[in-house]
């Protein structure tokens, strides 16, 4: 089970990575097109080699159309995607100090009852972004430049909440477990990072 | 109940579940949500927003930077650069006493210019510096404090994440609040060095002797740097040139420092995904707090919280300055348990409209980007100080033969020159404003 | 007091909208009512969320009242764009009245059917400011323009500029770093934006607008029908019509002060002649063209939508 979740969120994760990369290349292209057309257009370029510099910026050279729009919408994609992963490598940030003190077992129910919270709300927000993307079908909003239907975005999204909850609601499950029985079936610590 | 009165409330519930280890933005959402359904009877409210609210919250383009800025830290590393930065400076003071801490600082200062990030900055350079320190015979406790401390300059110094949500939250330009954060960092990194030379002398058995290297060899080390300044030079200096938006910027330098490492030879099929991974994991982390932050302060403003406790600061005609200082020592002491994101999330939107609403003889724009900084390194200070600092943990977890308390113990002489440093910035906030004017 | 309403809105409280507008609507309300409505403002997006998602707030109940851009959620409330059609407006109030009759007649139960809509109107002349001169629209071939509306892009592109989407605050850091050339933008906001400091030019036109972007006043509908019928009479008699046209007359004579900004720092403020908009206006025929065909797949007859905003614009006489 564990290792059926885990590879999940890795592969969520990674291909979460893949996309953001494939956002900052697509910056930097719609940059260097900026950069090209306001060139093509200056004075002197337009003066010395007119032919040239037209028939560039004809087939196009200039940013990416609806960068900005892409980044939104993939950026959104990318951070579902990593949800998983933080969620089942306790990446969170949390203030231990004042449980440490704790012994094990009372810690174990507090780390089960945090779990489990933590599961209803990643639950509610699927469920919720679900509700979201449908009144977006509904109402047909697009993007502003290149108006593709804004629900596509939220499906992309949809799907990382989807995978975040299931991988919450295992993590919950784990932790109960443990709570009940005494064991350690996941450690919690930094130690999954490197 | 009233909901100003519910408003009052949720600090300390908020406080508790923190407390009770759970994660700071699942416990702000929690209040939040719970909150909103106090005050309008039903949960309606808070349902509704969810709707649209984590998919606005996690495509916002400006906060895109986020992960492109991580996403560079990491290839610096694999690119060698922190291990470039550490050698260079090492050639030229390492023969010193204390040189090999004080290039260790030298190092984290080059590497927070081409890195947004604290813990990414003490992790990588405690990884490059600290095998180097303990080999010279530097004390365990001063060596994993010099490394923490340094990470801190990971932040103070531009690029800086925590400069990036400060910006978005107060509607400032993030190319000025970049520019006001170089002089103040270049003191901090000034003030480490200066408390390595003094610990070194009081402790002369702290830090052992390094042999002095010849000229050629110095060049040749600090020749090897140019991939550093190349992108810094293109992330902050483009930003600030205006030939590209801050997220642009971010997405330069990830793909600058991607095709330097690629170029060295770092970039493997592995190294490449755990780079994602590492990058995701702080992501999301940063995200959920992003979230949950924005859940617990909508809820707060229908309180009417923020409002009526800047209108009775006003009222009360405190000094500008008492408020001042009030807030900051609040951050210290919050700083010794929390990380530096959340208090910055959590409390910016009540404490901003304070500082705003006071008349500390400067333009709003200039008194935002001042509090900035100072909030900046006040967080930042949270970060290695006991019992609970990120960065004291991270590189104390490098040295296992080194108890957490000796590095408490040597940490606290870094924290004293940051709160020299604060008081300082405080007074005179034309160091600050200086470069922005 | 009863009834407490949430007014959600995307701007500081002391710019001109909140400030001469909602705050005023807001206190004639409360007044009317004799103090049993109270209207909470809650301007800058304090209630959280971001501003596309204001006419959702207001759909949802998360807030009673919002005041919107309706071109912030493209697709969703086409007709609203007849009024966004380049040089089709001359005046905000003439527009602001058209608009508020053609939305009770053809969007009240269709594209709003889901809100209660109090007011709708459109700002001042459009116009554009940049950092080099434009007179005649070859002028603005190669600049990089940030565009207010849909309309306005796809103007933009026509006449060979480059349009650049950015959200409004980020216009000054943009124009002052020359990452945009020029951006359009009516009078009244350039203050805010400090735009005649970072630019030197401003085009005008005489005669019609170069663009209007329209807004919205809008209320939650089961709010709306949940108040008891006096209180019903009281939102009422401040909305709808009348409402409208002194939302728009008053944004568009906002313009005046900021337009003064610019003249005493010695700006070149250029006024395109009424004929020579009519060069502009037949460059901009295919931007209606590629809208009436747009329309038409979506059901619409945008010709007649055309037709008759420019007809009830042309029989507004000032009065009512
Ligand atoms: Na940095
Ligand atoms: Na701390």
């Amino acid at each position: 089970m564990y290792r059926f979740f885990f590879g999940l969120s890795r592969l969520m994760a990674v291909f979460g990575g893949f996309i953001l990369s494939a956002l900052i290349v697509m910056v930097c292209v719609s940059i260097a097109g900026r950069s090209l057309n306001g060139f093509l257009h200056a004075d002197m370029v337009q003066a010395m080699v007119p032919g040239l510099a037209n028939w560039l910026l004809d087939i196009g050279i200039g940013p990416v159309n609806g960068d900005f729009e892409l980044v939104e919408a993939g950026i959104a994609f990318a951070i579902f995607a990593f949800l998983p992963y933080c969620q089942i490598t306790s990446g969170h940030a949390t203030v231990a100090i004042f449980t440490d003190w704790l012994p094990e077992r009372p810690q174990q129910f507090l780390r089960m009852v945090i779990e489990i919270l933590f599961a209803v709300v990643l639950i509610v927000i699927a469920v919720q972004l679900k509700e979201g993307m449908d009144s977006r079908i509904r109402s047909g909003q697009t993007t502003f430049l290149l108006q593709f239907p804004i629900w596509w975005a939220y499906a992309l999204s949809l799907a990382g909440a989807a995978v975040a909850a299931c991988v919450a609601v295992y993590m919950a499950i784990v932790r109960t477990v443990e709570a009940f029985t005494g064991s350690v079936l996941i450690a919690d610590d930094l130690g999954a990072e490197h | 109940m009233t909901n100003f009165e519910i408003g009052l409330l949720s600090f300390p519930a908020l406080l508790l579940l923190i407390f009770l280890r759970v994660p700071i933005g699942l416990a702000m959402f929690t209040t939040g949500f719970v909150g909103l359904w106090l005050t309008n009877g039903s949960a309606f409210m808070a349902m509704a927003r969810l709707k649209t609210e984590t998919f606005t919250t996690f495509s916002s383009y400006s906060l895109s930077i986020v992960p492109m800025f991580l996403l560079m830290g990491c290839f610096a590393t694999l690119g060698g650069m922190s291990q470039a930065l550490f050698k260079a400076a090492e050639a030229w003071i390492g023969h010193r006493k204390g040189g090999i801490a004080m290039a260790a600082i030298g190092a984290c200062a080059g590497f927070g210019a081409i890195c947004g990030s604290s813990l990414a900055t003490a992790a990588t350079m405690g990884r490059v510096a600290l095998p180097e320190l303990r080999q010279y015979g530097y004390a365990g406790g001063f060596s994993t404090a010099t490394l923490a401390a340094g990470g801190t300059l990971g932040i103070l110094i531009p690029p800086s994440i925590v400069l990036v949500i400060y910006a978005i939250l107060t509607e400032q330009n993030i190319a000025k609040l970049f520019l006001a954060a170089v002089i103040p960092g270049l003191l901090a990194a000034a003030g480490y060095v200066l408390v390595i030379s003094i610990y070194v002398r009081l402790n002369p058995e702290a830090a052992g002797v390094r042999e002095r290297v010849g000229y050629g060899e110095r060049f040749r080390a600090l020749f090897n740097v140019w991939p550093v300044l190349l992108v810094f030079m293109a992330v902050v200096g483009g930003i600030y040139a205006g030939i590209f938006t801050p997220t642009e910027g971010a997405a330069v330098g990830a793909l600058g420092t991607g095709l330097i490492a690629w170029w060295n030879g770092g970039l493997t099929r592995q190294s490449l995904v755990s780079s994602f991974l590492s990058t995701g994991r702080s992501t999301a982390m940063i995200f959920f707090i992003v979230l949950g932050a924005g859940f617990y302060n909508g809820f707060l403003a229908l309180t009417q919280v923020p409002q009526e406790l800047s209108n009775f600061v006003v009222e009360q005609g405190f000094s500008p300055w008492l408020v001042l200082a009030i807030i900051l020592v609040l951050y210290l002491i919050f700083g010794c348990v929390m990380d530096s994101l959340s208090m910055i999330l959590l409390t910016i939107p009540i404490f901003f409209p304070v500082i705003s609403s006071l008349d500390f003889g400067m333009t709003p724009e200039q008194v935002a980007i001042w509090f900035g900084i100072l909030v900046l390194i006040v967080v930042e200070v949270g970060l290695i100080t006991p019992p609970v600092g990120m960065n004291l943990f991270i590189i104390n977890a490098m040295d296992r033969g080194t108890p957490i308390t000796a590095t408490y113990r040597a940490v606290m002489w870094f924290v004293a020159s940051d709160i020299v440093r604060v008081i300082v910035l405080a007074a005179f906030p034309a160091i600050t404003l200086f470069l922005i004017s | 007091q009863e009834v407490t309403l949430r007014l959600h809105q995307f701007l500081p409280a002391q710019a001109n909208v909140p400030k001469l507008v909602l705050d005023v609507w807001a206190d004639n309300v409360e007044e009317a009512s004799e103090g049993r409505i109270k209207v909470e403002r809650f301007p800058s997006m304090q209630l959280g969320g971001t501003p596309p998602e204001l006419i959702d707030q207001a759909i949802d109940g998360i807030a009673d009242v919002v005041w919107t851009v309706v071109g912030y959620t493209p697709g969703r409330f086409p007709s609203t764009e007849v009024f966004e059609l380049p040089f089709m407006v001359s005046d905000a109030r003439a527009a602001s009245s058209a608009y508020w009759q053609m939305f009770e007649e053809h969007m009240k139960d269709g594209e709003f059917a889901d809100v209660h809509i109090l007011g709708t109107w459109v700002h001042g002349p459009g116009m554009i400011h940049s950092n080099k001169e434009v007179t005649s629209p070859d002028d603005m071939q190669g600049m990089r323009i940030r565009g207010a509306t849909r309309q306005v892009n796809a103007l933009l592109e026509q006449l060979g500029a480059t349009p650049v989407g950015m959200p409004v605050p980020a216009v000054s850091e943009a124009l002052s770093k020359g990452v945009i050339d020029g951006t359009t933008i009516p009078w009244e906001v350039t203050t805010a934006l400090k735009v005649p400091e970072l630019v030197d030019n401003h085009t005008e036109f005489e005669g019609a607008h170069l663009y209007n972007v329209t807004f919205v006043l809008a209320m939650n509908k089961d709010r709306y029908e949940s108040l008891p019928d006096d209180l019903k009479a009281v939102i009422d008699a401040n909305s709808g019509h009348d409402f409208s046209v002194f939302a728009g007359g008053t944004q568009s004579d906002a313009d005046g002060p900021s337009r003064q900004i610019a003249v005493d720092l010695g700006n070149n403020i250029v006024t395109v002649s009424e004929d020579q908009v009519a060069v502009w206006r037949e460059r901009s025929q295919p931007i209606y063209d590629a809208w009436v065909a747009e329309m038409s797949e979506k059901g619409i007859d945008g010709q007649a939508l055309i037709d008759q905003a420019r007809e009830l614009m042309d029989a507004y006489d000032g009065g009512n």
